[in-house]
């Protein structure tokens, strides 16, 4: 079956995405990368290199190395005399004024650069996925016009790809956060990447995008605040020691690497240390670069990077007719919108509104346009219906305790089941008592409903084995049946309310339960040592009994002591848990003695395990009232 | 031949349809059911391949949290490749203690199978080399390492991090 995947063919760097199960999928491609550098090269010997092994030969061979075919694609040559000044590579103009690059002295179209990038990523998706990929929707900028659309379509075709649709990339951002279900809407996206800064404002209703605006900055980016990083550090270094470091190759690398650390360490921490030992070396000896950069600093170095993004942003709202309140929602985009400093102007310039940025900005477009993508090969509309149970599912279990069989947030329609057992000697009837909620206590949780399974054969406790299955259909719609595996008796209930709760009132769940953790914990852990304790006193009861007059008086007495105590422990509330331990773990060891003494006895015969302690069993059923 | 409206009449709500009864809700039931069964196969084929990315991605995943840990490493132990060069310059006790401490750092390594590679009058390969520049040279030929930088390193086929070389023009 053939799949389609989104694809954000960016300027610097592309990221391809795919539905998968309903939700969108960042591909890693075969570099293990999750983004693809826009480059290809063409080496010396005529083989063609993409995305970073095109990147890493680009300093010995920067003629043939495309970078930024974006800024070329779908134009006049006439048009792009300001980039080709830009470019190390040969930009000429081809059959009715098109952009050509001149490579070996061949003409390459930019569409052919586009080409070689889309189809690497629709290989590395296809080998990711495990399926082939031959439907892709691709997006551009808002501002690209008919000829670049149908450029990058193009490109597509060359690819060998069936271009489904040719989307903008801030619909596609804002499809990554369902803003198109959200009714009308007023959006803004700030698209601030490694070399270009776009604005747009989008009007959404029933679903359909309409651009409203759009203004930016072709050449504003990421790499502008590496560089005035690069800048700052390379000159106190030369004040200091007197080296210009920009000079050496090596050096400058290193730099812009540290750099560009350095940025995304201040997204996060307010100083950060820039540490390059050996950078450099004079008569004197080696040198080290050794230098502490704060968040305040570099907001200063950049200030005015940040506040060129303002102009653009008035003018988009100009042009709408807008104003900053009129502005529902904000979606970042690009891996800059990272930086606080960004963040700050974006919520200054919209009045304060707090924007989108829950999704990867580097990749919201892909996710968005493999969202797309997902609706037009049909794979969405009914997928995404898959609904989750919001609060945990189980049944009260011995001591009052909640046994989960379906733990919150598990994906419907599921089934589980497991084995439990009873709680006392010739039990015929065991209450299910069903619970929903996250308290380890069943008292603290919901009650959704009761039965009774009867007609258990008479047993010693902890041998009947009555399974319990809780099944969820795509409905929330909840059977909850119970079976004695021996008798084969069943009986069961349905519960339609399950999943019908308020959003208010599941938040208000979640979190009791959280605020109650260590409580609840406590409780758990005294409930089990109650447990414990009352099975191991059973089960020394019955070994005494059924070794009686084979057991030393002493040691007879000693197991009754201990049982009585553990039984007047059990009923103190609360019950002294260290105690209930340490009597249970004495208990144990007088039983294990006492059976190997008797085994000892019956020469040698196979070592017994206690009564009660089948692997099968779970937890047990308290006696049915 | 009846048309759908009547034999709609005719079927109670699970009732059996005649065979080879045809109609517009007749069609429009196969239409919808052929759907979801592609729907299912879909899923199940999503799935499928879902489960099997997982397992890849569980076998590899012990790889891939030591590779987050060690390329940083690696950088450092450029830094000390970089140290290394000045050790002339030191007392004989400092620069002998120092290899010592490099030495422990790389055969950890080693006995974790991350060893460097050579570049040095190798061709140039974009794989195992990033392209700091070119330099000129008499005796090499063009398209060959004649300066590393910093050193490659692989972990079986994988190249860690690739070496930062001058290559002859």
């Amino acid at each position: 079956m053939a799949k389609a995947v989104g694809i954000d063919l960016g300027t610097t760097n592309s990221v391809v995405a795919v539905m998968e199960g309903g939700k969108a999928t960042v591909i890693i491609n075969s570099d293990g990368g999750r983004l693809t550098p826009s480059v290809v090269a063409y080496s010396k010997t005529g083989e063609r290199l993409v995305g970073q092994l095109a990147k890493r030969q680009a300093a010995i061979n920067p003629e043939q190395t495309i970078y930024s075919a974006k800024r070329f694609v779908g134009r006049r040559y006439s048009e792009v005399q300001s980039e080709i000044k830009n470019v190390p590579y040969r930009v000429t103009a081809g059959p009715n004024d098109a952009v050509r690059f001149e490579i070996a002295g061949k003409q390459i179209a930019p569409e052919e650069i586009s080409a070689s990038v889309l189809r690497k990523l629709a290989d590395d998706a296809s080998k990711y996925i495990g399926e082939k990929v031959t439907d892709a929707i691709i997006t551009v900028p808002a501002y690209f016009n008919d000829a670049q659309r149908q450029a990058t379509k193009d490109a597509g075709k060359i690819a060998g790809l069936k271009v489904l649709r040719i989307i903008n990339e801030p619909t596609a951002a804002a499809l990554a956060y369902g803003l198109d279900k959200k009714g009308n809407e007023t959006i803004m996206v700030f698209d601030l990447g490694g070399g270009t800064f776009d604005v747009s404002i989008l009007e959404v209703g029933d679903g359909v995008f309409e651009v409203k605006s759009t203004s930016g900055d072709t050449h504003l980016g990421g790499d502008d605040f590496d560089k005035r990083i690069v800048d700052w550090l390379a000159q106190e270094f030369l004040r200091d020691q007197g080296i210009e470091l920009r000079k050496d190759r090596q050096s400058l690398q290193r730099l812009t690497e540290a750099a560009e650390k350095a940025k995304v360490e201040l997204s996060s921490v307010v100083e950060t240390s820039i540490s390059l030992p050996f950078i450099t070396a004079d008569a004197a000896g080696p040198k080290h670069l050794e230098m502490k950069l704060a968040r305040a600093k570099f907001d200063q170095l950049t200030a005015d990077l940040v506040e060129r993004c303002v102009g653009p942003v008035k003018q988009a709202l100009l042009d709408a007719k807008l104003g900053e309140r009129d502005i529902d929602e904000v979606v970042l985009v690009g891996g800059s919108t990272r930086t606080p400093a960004v963040q700050a102007l974006v919520r200054r310039l919209i009045a304060g509104k707090e924007p989108n940025q829950s999704v990867n900005p580097d990749e919201v477009v892909a996710i968005g346009a493999a969202i797309q993508a997902g609706v037009l090969a049909g794979d969405v509309k009914d997928v995404v219906l898959l609904d989750v149970t919001p609060l945990s599912l189980g049944v009260e279990t011995l001591g009052g305790v909640m046994t989960k069989l379906v733990e919150r947030n598990t994906t419907i329609p599921v089934k589980r089941s497991e084995v439990f057992s009873t709680a006392e000697e010739n039990q015929t009837a065991v209450d299910i008592h069903i619970m929903q909620g996250e308290r380890e206590l069943a008292r603290d949780n919901r009650t959704l409903g009761h039965f009774r399974l009867e007609g258990i054969r008479p047993a010693q406790r902890g041998l009947p084995q009555i399974e319990v299955t809780f099944d969820i259909d795509t409905n929330g719609i909840l059977t909850v049946k119970a079976r004695d595996k021996e008798t084969d008796k069943a009986q069961e209930i349905t519960i339609s309310g399950s999943t019908q709760l308020s959003r208010d009132e599941i938040d208000r769940m979640v979190a009791d339960a959280k605020g109650h953790a260590e409580e609840d914990k406590r409780r758990h852990e005294e409930v089990e040592a109650r447990n414990a304790a009352n099975s191991v006193a059973y089960q020394a009861e019955r070994q005494v009994k059924a070794l009686d007059g084979s057991v030393p008086l002493n040691e007879k007495a000693r197991a009754e002591q201990l049982i009585a105590d553990i039984r007047q422990s059990t009923k103190s509330e609360p019950a002294d848990i260290a105690r209930l331990r340490r009597l249970t773990s004495d208990l144990q060891q007088l039983v294990y003695g006492l059976e190997s003494a008797s085994h000892g006895s019956a020469a040698g015969g196979p070592q017994g395990k206690p009564p009660g302690a089948d692997d099968v069993i779970d937890a047990e059923f308290r006696p049915s009232k | 031949m009846a048309n759908g409206s009547e034999i709609k009449e005719e079927m109670g709500p699970c009732g059996e349809r005649p065979a080879g009864a045809e109609g517009p809700e007749y069609e429009r039931l196969k239409a919808e059911l052929s759907r979801e069964h592609e729907l299912y196969l879909r899923t199940l084929a999503d799935f499928d391949n879902y489960r099997r990315r997982v397992e890849r991605e569980r076998a590899t995943s012990a790889h891939a949290g030591k590779r987050e840990l060690v390329i940083p490493l690696l950088e450092v132990l450029a830094d000390f490749d970089r140290a290394l060069e000045h050790l002339g310059d030191v007392p004989e006790w400092m620069s002998s203690g120092f290899v010592a401490i490099y030495k422990r750092l790389t055969s950890s390594l080693q006995a974790q199978g991350i060893v460097p590679f050579e570049s040095l009058g190798n061709r140039f390969d974009p794989v195992r080399h990033e392209a700091v520049g070119l330099t000129e040279s008499e005796d090499a030929e063009p398209g060959t390492v004649v300066a590393e930088l910093s050193r490659g390193y692989c972990w079986g086929d994988e190249v860690l991090r690739p070496a930062r070389v001058r290559v002859a023009q």
